[in-house]
């Protein structure tokens, strides 16, 4: 107890997410023939991918108590989008189509910022309204036809399965080493860089925030703009691992970035999470799906009812957890008062 | 010398109410200056002039003799202005260091040891311990305001502004901040210092501002002024030409008795009976615990001893649910959060607490019965609207305070707890729900009506109660009750008889 208690929260909840994700694997690995193996790590890996940039983006947006609901449209359009370029011009230079891929996510990220920060719309209720916008903008601007991977340079569909370095049976291929160094980045980034504070002070907060002089509205915006950038290369991924992109490509998406966040321990009502939170949130709920998906016992059916129920359980022992340690805190700092 | 900052014929309205009118003030580096007035004399929008939230409506701010426009508190902390308030504004998430530095400015990079270690130099220097890692979720309120401090130190503070810090504290903590606020001013920056608590101006203060109505009355060196000086000062205007004094009512039946009443921490040992056709009004000033009392008595506070005896029985005082069962209502003083639904018609406001008597035997509601209700009180309580049909939200302040009052009226209570029944409405409205309180009690009721308004007081109050700081100062009976003697009495200057 009291090394739990000289703990920060914060690593508290990091480890706890790993107990948990040991936890999985070793009941798997009991029900589930061969389980253990460099192939389930490739394909969590390679699916992760995306969605940690995706719920990067997400947990900056939920720490200013906001949400974004149409990052599944933005991945769609960007991958579309950026497909479509590339088709179009073979021989373009790979950063600059990721940078487009970057301009288009973080133009839409800007709209939904503009219409939250400065016109005071719920986020709720903007994102809501442009996910659909967004999926309708791209079913306009793809006129009915897919890209297919025939269309795509080979340096781009090769990329993600690049191998760049092995750690015992487990690959680290070049789409999740990349996206694995975005989130290190922006968790560092958001820990240490100052102006970064300010995601959780207007969370935490809001009131507080302006009382000290903090620009709420340039931070809602920034959030939404750096949602929307994140979305934007979660589209290029998408793009390079997939190939094959239809209309229906990111859809989805949103609730699950926002699964894998508040599963990482990000709070629904702004102020608290981490990056690295959310990446092991994101982990979580991708290994509960794809191993259910191989587990015998439950039929397909009840797939989906058993993820929902482990992610309300996940929570809920994440809320009262902290609660329990906030109350424990508290007492103790009385006591020390006395 | 050039005072560190001036206002200079301040004026602010907000549409057409004057908050503030012509109001003048110079606060010199090194002195505490403490500010005293009734509530809503205007302390609050001074403050936000003072720190950028508002901007004047005429007149200006100066800050070392020349003219400054403050667009924002972001813009009053760079130029060295900074307040804490009753209520600290500390960010729960993050830890002391975070809530510290939340304001600097300068630096793309955090540097955590060396912010560590400023953080605890600061702490330090107020001469305070605190863990520099702790989240502030977990500080006491008194730890919340060191912090707050600290963040105003480390921006270089040069005016600072304390806006009823001592309300919420324990009397050892309340001396540490005025030993923090002394020390602050030694170091030559400007305090602000505004309380309720006159001794605590008397023992730190330099010189005392008084202001009423908006207006500022007078600045005086802490020599040349007295309690019973400034209280005068502060309650200003004639007694008795305000409001006049609806005829008591009373009767010698007891219906509510409440004998030594205490809740931890909160208040202590009230003791009051309360008859049929009589109003007692509970006077004091913010901090006095009149609020709580009242919540107890509605089973919404846990109360730690005393009993209550209400029409003859003991009162079990645990739900809300229980009290309103019970013919006990209790209306109040947050029209907005706690008491209508804006957004609803009037005749779904009305009903809401009583729709079970609006049934018909299929359970459906009985429309036309609510419609019945809603038009008798739009008729008796001279509600101004054309149908019941509109929604809350679109009438006037006073308006909407008696829809209030028809929705709890509607129970047919027979103890009625009223908790600022007038405050933001003009005066035609305040004399109207005065005689309505009035016609309620005369009919058999009680009511027990907390009120800040001195005048309300004295045209309501039958007899009145004073509170000060969770203590029953006084019940003083109607015909020895005056502005002055109550003043005296909520802000400690004259002790309980």
């Amino acid at each position: 107890m009291a090394l739990l208690t000289r703990l920060s929260p914060a690593a508290l909840r990091l480890l706890a997410l790993l107990a948990v994700l040991a936890l999985v694997l070793i009941f798997f690995s009991t029900q589930i023939e061969g389980y253990l193996n460099g192939r389930l790590f490739n394909r969590i890996s390679s699916s992760v991918a995306i969605m940690a940039l995706i719920a990067t983006g997400q947990t900056l947006v939920i720490l200013t108590r906001n949400i974004d609901l149409s990052v599944g449209s933005v991945v769609g359009f960007s991958a579309f989008a950026t497909g479509s370029l590339i088709s179009n011009h073979p021989d373009l230079n790979p950063l600059i189509l990721l940078l487009y891929a970057a301009a288009v996510g973080t133009g839409f990220g800007m709209l939904n910022g503009v219409l939250v920060a400065y016109a005071r719309i719920p986020s709720i209720i903007v994102t809501l309204a442009s996910m659909a916008l967004f999926r309708s903008a791209l079913v306009e601007y793809s006129n009915a036809k897919s890209i297919t991977s025939e269309s795509l340079p080979a340096w781009l569909t090769d990329f993600p399965n690049m191998p760049v370095f092995s750690l015992g049976a487990m690959e680290f291929r070049a789409g999740f080493t990349a996206s694995l160094v975005v989130v290190l980045i922006v968790h560092f980034a958001l820990t240490r860089l100052r102006p970064a504070r300010q995601f959780f002070a207007v969370g935490s907060n809001p009131e507080a925030a302006e009382m000290a002089g903090i620009d709420a509205h340039r931070t809602i915006f920034a959030a939404f703009a750096l949602s929307g950038l994140m979305a934007g290369l979660a589209g290029f991924m998408f793009l390079a691992r997939f190939g094959n992109i239809t209309v229906v490509a990111g859809l989805g998406f949103e609730l699950k970035s926002v699964a894998s966040s508040v599963v990482g321990g990000v709070n629904i009502f702004g102020g608290s999470g981490s990056v690295i939170g959310a990446f092991l949130g994101a982990i979580l709920v991708d290994l509960l799906e794809t191993s259910l998906v191989r587990w015998a016992v439950v039929s397909e059916f009840w797939r989906e009812a058993v993820l929902g129920a482990l992610i309300l359980l996940a929570v809920t022992t994440d809320t009262l957890f902290s609660r329990r340690l906030a109350a424990l805190g508290a007492r103790k700092s009385k006591e020390s008062a006395k | 010398m050039t005072p560190t900052l001036a206002l200079r014929a301040v004026s602010k309205n907000f549409g057409m109410t004057a908050a503030l009118t012509d109001m003048s003030l110079e606060l010199f580096p090194g002195e505490v200056h403490a500010i005293v007035g009734e509530n809503g004399a205007g302390k609050s929008t001074m403050i936000k002039i003072m720190t950028g939230i508002h901007q004047p409506s005429s007149g200006g701010v100066e800050i070392d003799g020349t003219a400054a426009t403050l667009t924002g508190s972001k813009a009053a902390r760079l130029r060295g202005v900074a307040a804490i308030y009753q209520e600290p504004m500390v960010f729960p998430d993050l830890d002391v260091t975070e809530n510290i530095f939340i304001s600097a400015t300068k630096g793309l990079f955090l540097n955590r040891p060396a912010m560590r270690r400023a953080a605890r130099d600061l702490i330090a220097r107020i001469g305070m311990t605190l863990d520099v890692d702790r989240t502030a979720a977990g500080l006491s309120l008194a730890e919340q305001q060191a912090v707050e401090i600290a963040r105003a130190l480390s921006q270089d503070v040069r005016v600072l502004i304390m806006d009823e810090p001592t309300a919420s504290l324990s009397a050892h903590e309340a001396s540490e901040l005025r030993r923090i606020a002394r020390q602050l001013a030694d170091d030559g920056v400007s305090v602000v210092y505004i309380s309720h608590r006159l001794e605590e101006v008397f023992e730190l203060a330099d010189r005392v501002s008084v202001i009423r109505d908006g207006k500022h009355i007078s600045t005086k060196l802490i020599a040349d002024a007295t309690p019973q000086s400034l209280i005068a000062e502060m309650v200003g205007r004639e007694v008795g030409n305000y409001f006049a004094k609806t005829p008591s009512t009373a009767t010698t039946e007891t219906l509510l008795s409440v004998q030594g009443l205490s809740a931890d921490g909160v208040f202590s040992d009230i003791s009051f009976d309360l008859h049929r056709g009589e109003i007692l009004c509970m006077a004091g000033l913010i901090g006095a615990r009149r609020t709580d009392v009242a919540l107890a008595l509605f089973g919404m506070l846990k109360t730690s001893a005393g009993t209550v005896t209400y029409k003859g029985k003991p009162l079990k005082m645990t739900s809300s649910r229980e009290a309103i069962d019970n013919g006990i209502a209790y209306v109040s003083e947050d029209r907005r959060k706690l008491g209508l639904a804006m957004a609803l018609p009037i005749r779904w406001n009305i009903s809401l607490a009583t729709l079970e008597k609006y049934l018909s035997p299929l359970g459906l509601i009985d429309t036309r019965a609510e419609i019945a209700t809603a038009w008798s009180y739009k008729q008796k309580l001279n509600i101004r609207t054309p149908n019941t049909e509109i929604a809350v939200g679109t009438l006037s302040g006073g308006n909407q305070q008696k829809v209030m009052l028809a929705k709890w009226l509607n129970m047919n209570p027979a103890l009625l707890i009223v908790d600022e029944p007038t405050r933001g409405i003009d005066v035609g409205a305040k004399a109207e729900v005065h005689a309505l309180i009035r016609a309620f009690v005369a009919a058999g009721g009680a009511a027990l009506v907390i009120s800040s308004d001195l005048p309300e007081v004295l045209a309501m109050g039958d007899r009145i109660l004073v509170m000060r700081e969770g203590r029953q100062m006084a019940i003083l009976p109607h015909d020895s009750a005056t502005q002055h003697s109550i003043m005296a009495l909520a802000t400690g200057q004259k002790d309980a008889a």
